[in-house]
């Protein structure tokens, strides 16, 4: 029997190499847009890596969350490292969905835009670095040690807000999604 | 959508089968039947019969609602990898209702600094032997007998789980309390749990006692004694802070017109401060942030969908369209 631990390892690994992926791939797609030291041949390549790499690392995201949950010891969400871990991946995904659903809307035209190429690049190379700071997160806990541990980032400390606040963000980005797909089908 | 059939299949084809195996992690200490012995590991009927030699002991005599403590010892320890170790105090060996709150015993502390009948303990590499000691108020006047069982896994997992009951039970006989015998108050509750680096200040209540004794040592340590101050039938001592999280225990020595008395060693485990969060406060904010940061992002790239046109070679948009 595989157990959730050992799943666990495979997910994020998954996960975690499928961003990696992404990460390279949106910073290549962004040089080639600008035309630094990449051309337009490189730029229709990785711009397809990138988000396919970003798709399917979306896709292993909630293997890995489920795997993690099951096999980290204790009952519920009671260490600081966990609920940064949970921030810091809601964020992500919210971020990659954000891009793929913008790249999905506006095809590759969006990297000939002067704004719009530098969003995307630096939205997928957000979205990959929030999940790179959640694996960073994992290591931390599991093992005391991580690879960012030389930022000193504030692992213990979250930035929990209070309820209100947080339905106040989620009707208003609700009302912002519904708007704007009012608007495009207009 | 075929290809989504097959996401779907492969997906729970991943995750099922760890949802349904045994608990390599443990269920955590807690009070649970002996059912639970087989019960935690899937199928009781599954069971193996551990190697391990299981013995309980208790004294022979108690007297109703004081403290006396029990202990189980298993040797020739066989376990996980995880070294995890499960130890069940049992009033029988029915399989359900059979914990030593079932028949009357109310459990105090374990040595492990739990309060319940079963204690789930991490047994070292090379290892071979360990002791688990419960500190347990009598029930009502009568014979009771006390059970000790174990359960664990295998080195590699590969096999059944497997499940270890005490040969012979320990027969306790509770009796009335004589009328002068220097005890504890019966509403007296030892203290099972505090934070690192804190000092413990135990205010101890007793009844027909004229002279008190404390010491304190770590587990397998020697005794110290300590100052005892006196209140009338209270008495308060302080037990020394620990700096990591571990277990003190400590006992008095009971003197008056009655035989002396000596207390059961109680545990005192230190645990670092608990962390707590409102966990439904901290979904709402994931979920949140999610729509915030998604909504965010698509605000700043909105405005130019109708500027240009695809590239000839849009993989991406015929896959997603697709």
């Amino acid at each position: 029997m595989v157990s959730p631990a050992t799943l666990h390892v495979v997910s994020t690994e998954l996960a975690v190499g499928s961003f990696a992926m992404a990460g390279v791939a949106f910073l290549m797609a962004g040089m080639a847009s600008h035309g630094w030291l990449l051309g337009e041949r490189h730029l229709s390549l990785a711009d397809n890596v990138a988000h396919f790499a970003l798709a399917f690392g979306l896709l292993a995201m909630p293997l890995a969350i489920l795997t993690g949950i099951q096999s980290s010891p204790g009952e519920g969400v009671d260490h600081p490292v966990l609920i940064n871990k949970m921030l810091l991946a809601s964020s992500a995904l919210g971020l990659a969905l954000g891009v793929l659903f913008a790249r999905q809307s506006q095809g590759a035209s969006i990297w000939h835009h002067p704004t719009g190429k530098r969003w995307q690049t630096l939205g997928g190379l957000g979205a990959v670095g929030l999940v790179l700071v959640t694996a960073s997160l994992g290591g931390t806990f599991s093992r005391g040690e991580s690879l960012l541990d030389i930022f000193s980032l504030p692992y213990d400390h979250v930035p929990l807000m209070p309820m209100w606040l947080s339905a106040t963000v989620l009707v208003l980005a609700v009302a912002n999604l519904v708007l704007m797909r009012r608007g495009v089908r207009a | 959508m075929n290809r989504v059939y097959v996401l779907v299949m492969v997906t729970m084809l991943l995750v099922l089968p760890s949802m349904g195996s045994a608990n390599p992690n443990g269920v955590g200490s807690g009070s649970f039947d002996a059912q639970c012995g087989g019960a935690c590991h899937g199928d009781a009927d599954m069971n193996r019969s551990s190697a391990a030699t299981v013995e309980v002991s208790a004294p022979d005599i108690a007297y109703e609602g004081l403290l006396t403590s029990v202990s189980i010892t298993v040797t020739n320890i066989e376990t996980t990898t995880s070294g995890l170790l499960g130890f069940f105090l049992l009033s029988d060996l029915s399989g359900a209702g059979d914990t030593p709150s079932d028949a009357g015993w109310t459990i105090v502390s374990n040595s492990e600094g739990g309060t319940g009948n079963y204690v789930e303990a991490r047994i070292g590499v090379g290892q071979t032997q360990h002791t688990v000691e419960w500190t347990v108020r009598a029930p009502s006047i009568g014979e009771y007998p006390l059970y000790g069982a174990i359960h664990h896994g295998t080195e590699d997992g590969s096999e059944a789980p497997f499940f270890g009951a005490s040969a012979s039970p320990a027969v306790v006989d509770v009796r009335p309390v004589p009328e002068d015998l220097p005890r504890l108050a019966a509403d007296f509750e030892p203290p099972a749990l505090r934070t690192v680096g804190e000092a413990t200040t135990v205010m101890m209540t007793t009844a027909f006692v004229d002279d008190v004794q404390v010491e304190w040592r770590l587990p397998g340590g020697e005794a110290t004694m300590v100052t005892v101050a006196s209140d009338g039938d209270a008495w308060s001592f302080e037990l020394p802070a620990t700096l990591q999280p571990v277990a003190v225990q400590w006992r008095a020595h009971l003197g008056g017109e009655g035989p002396d008395q000596t207390t059961p060693w109680f545990t005192l485990q230190s645990e670092e401060a608990r962390w707590s969060v409102d966990e439904n406060a901290a979904y709402l904010q994931s979920l949140a942030m999610v729509l915030a940061f998604m909504a965010a992002f698509l605000s700043l790239q909105r405005g130019r969908s109708d500027e240009g046109l695809l590239t000839k070679d849009d993989v991406f948009d015929e896959e997603v369209e697709a």
